[in-house]
């Protein structure tokens, strides 16, 4: 009994296992971008769909209405790409001697002065900022119906109080959107933590790959089948960690409620 | 038209695998549908052990990522391959992608439609129940013609919603199960076609763009059949499309 608590934490604890859980910051660090970037695309998205003027509305409800047809992981896969191939092309422009690319054709990048090799970092970058664009889409659908149900009373109080349209819009409607807005944030934010599990798709090592690497049949010359395949139990493993993830953002996002509700008669909303 | 050739070509190619993506969908649905009502009836029921077992179901499922389920599951059913599937002869089924791909969305649409129509159950109204009962209708009569009408026309919406986004997650089955032969789905092949010329904006725009055509057309067929759950209701002015000159 004690050898084999002793074995499994040794086990555990060996440098892959460390490097393992080490990589959890990839995610975390992804999902903290990606959201803070949702927030800001969603305010932006919700600014436009809002807006006086009627492109600009366009523009907003195309961009809200976007992720109801194309999946994220779509979107996830396409972004970097799209976003490596167009700073390849502008370096292309002035490293790339024309008699190059033209025996180049059809092939990419043009030369190879041109080629912009991208590290993990830089993809960790780029995955938050295209989490940050699929997600902002619906956090700015929940923002333009949170300004939508903050009571007209509310603002004619302002109004009537000789507050400037400015201070009506900041310190009122825009103060009292958060209370509404807050569960479909909170909703926005589960989904977006999810999506952080395809960071493996773009080439970073996070927990997926570590897991799938450590789980996989472990043979060596001197030792023999180390272990069988024990994906399962990584995978498992995951599965927890995410559920986890979930029970403790919800665990914030309730006392956030709670924070953003006080002094506010709402019933319902602040629950 | 120089423009537009590479466009067309592409859509001829990437529509075959549109179909596997469709396949995938359509043979989870109903499975997960039927299920999902038992499932809310649990989570709903008296007896605390089926309630909080479903509730575990439900918050498992939703709580964890698609993609991370998909592994597991597969990895779970190649754990067994040795020992179960290879002696009872059924390892080519059990193990095949368009078993297997199915089965975990199925799994996981369950969840999502159960908390769905859970809600849906409980916004049903008491006294109707009360009425049935005092009728002398059984506990199946009363579900079948008081509860379930009531409850579908409630969650219809949501459970459009809840379509979609599982026809988008059918996107992510080939990343983690094997791709036989040319059995490719959408983002395969897209992948493949951009890893000949490297032109990510269109194989990707293409691919983008049968997913939206395929869920504006869910959309539209649910929406057809929310107006046949709802056809004894007052009916909302149709919208007006043609600019009103006069008047």
């Amino acid at each position: 009994m004690g050898d084999d608590i002793a074995f499994w934490w040794g086990y555990l604890t060996n440098g892959k296992h460390l490097s393992w859980y080490a990589s959890v910051h990839y995610t975390l660090i992804a999902a903290l971008l990606g959201g803070t970037c949702a927030l800001f695309f969603g305010l932006g998205g919700a600014g436009l769909r809002r807006s006086r003027f009627a492109p600009f509305r366009l523009i907003g409800a195309g961009y809200i209405n976007m992720v109801r047809g194309i999946p994220d992981v779509l979107f996830f896969l396409f972004f970097p790409l799209a976003f490596e191939q167009l700073v390849e092309l502008i370096i292309s422009q002035s490293a790339c001697p024309p008699d190059v690319v033209a025996t180049n054709a059809g092939t990419w990048p043009p030369c190879t002065a041109a080629n912009w090799f991208l590290s993990s970092t830089e993809y960790l970058i780029l995955a938050g900022v295209s989490l940050g664009i699929v997600y902002g889409a619906f956090t700015a659908n929940v923002i333009a119906g949170a300004m939508n149900a903050v009571p007209m009373g509310q603002l004619e109080a302002g109004r009537a109080f000789g507050l400037t349209e400015r201070q009506v819009f900041w310190r009122i409607h825009v103060r009292q959107m958060w209370v509404y807005a807050l569960p479909g944030l909170s909703n926005c934010w589960l989904l977006l933590i999810k999506s952080t599990s395809l960071l493996s798709l773009l080439q970073i090592v996070d927990i997926v790959r570590w897991a799938d690497r450590l789980g996989a049949p472990n043979f060596s010359r001197a030792a023999g089948l180390v272990h069988g395949d024990w994906r399962w139990g990584y995978y498992l493993a995951l599965l927890l960690f995410f559920i986890l993830l979930t029970f403790l953002s919800e665990k914030a996002f309730a006392a956030l409620t709670r924070w953003a509700g006080k002094g506010m008669t709402l019933g319902s909303a602040a629950g | 038209m120089d423009l537009l050739a590479p466009i067309l070509r592409d859509i001829e190619l990437l529509a075959r695998p549109a179909l596997f993506n469709l396949y995938f969908a359509l043979a989870s649905i109903p499975a997960g549908f039927v299920l999902a009502i038992f499932l809310a009836m649990g989570k709903a029921s008296a007896n605390p052990l089926i309630s909080r077992l479903s509730q575990g179901y439900i918050y498992a499922f939703r709580g964890s990522p698609f993609f991370i389920q998909l592994f597991m599951f597969y990895s779970v059913m190649l754990a067994f391959n040795q020992t179960v599937w290879k002696p009872w002869g059924i390892d080519w089924f059990v193990l095949h992608p368009l078993f297997l791909g199915p089965a975990i969305l199925a799994l996981n649409t369950t969840a999502y439609t159960a908390e769905i129509f859970y809600g849906a159950l409980n916004t049903v109204p008491k006294g109707e129940i009360d009425a049935a009962r005092a009728y002398g209708m059984s506990k199946g009569q009363t579900f079948r013609s008081v509860t379930w009408p009531h409850l579908i026309r409630i969650a219809w919406p949501a459970y459009t919603n809840e379509v979609v986004f599982l026809f988008h997650a059918t996107a992510l089955v080939y990343f983690t199960l094997p791709v036989i032969g040319d059995q490719k789905d959408l983002m395969n092949a897209a992948g493949a076609l951009f890893e000949r010329d490297y032109n990510a904006f269109l194989h990707f725009s293409v691919a983008a763009g049968y997913f939206l055509a395929i869920s504006l057309a869910i959309f539209f067929v649910f929406g057809l059949i929310y107006r046949r759950l709802m056809r004894h209701m007052p009916q909302p002015p149709r919208v007006r499309f043609a600019p009103r000159w006069l008047g």
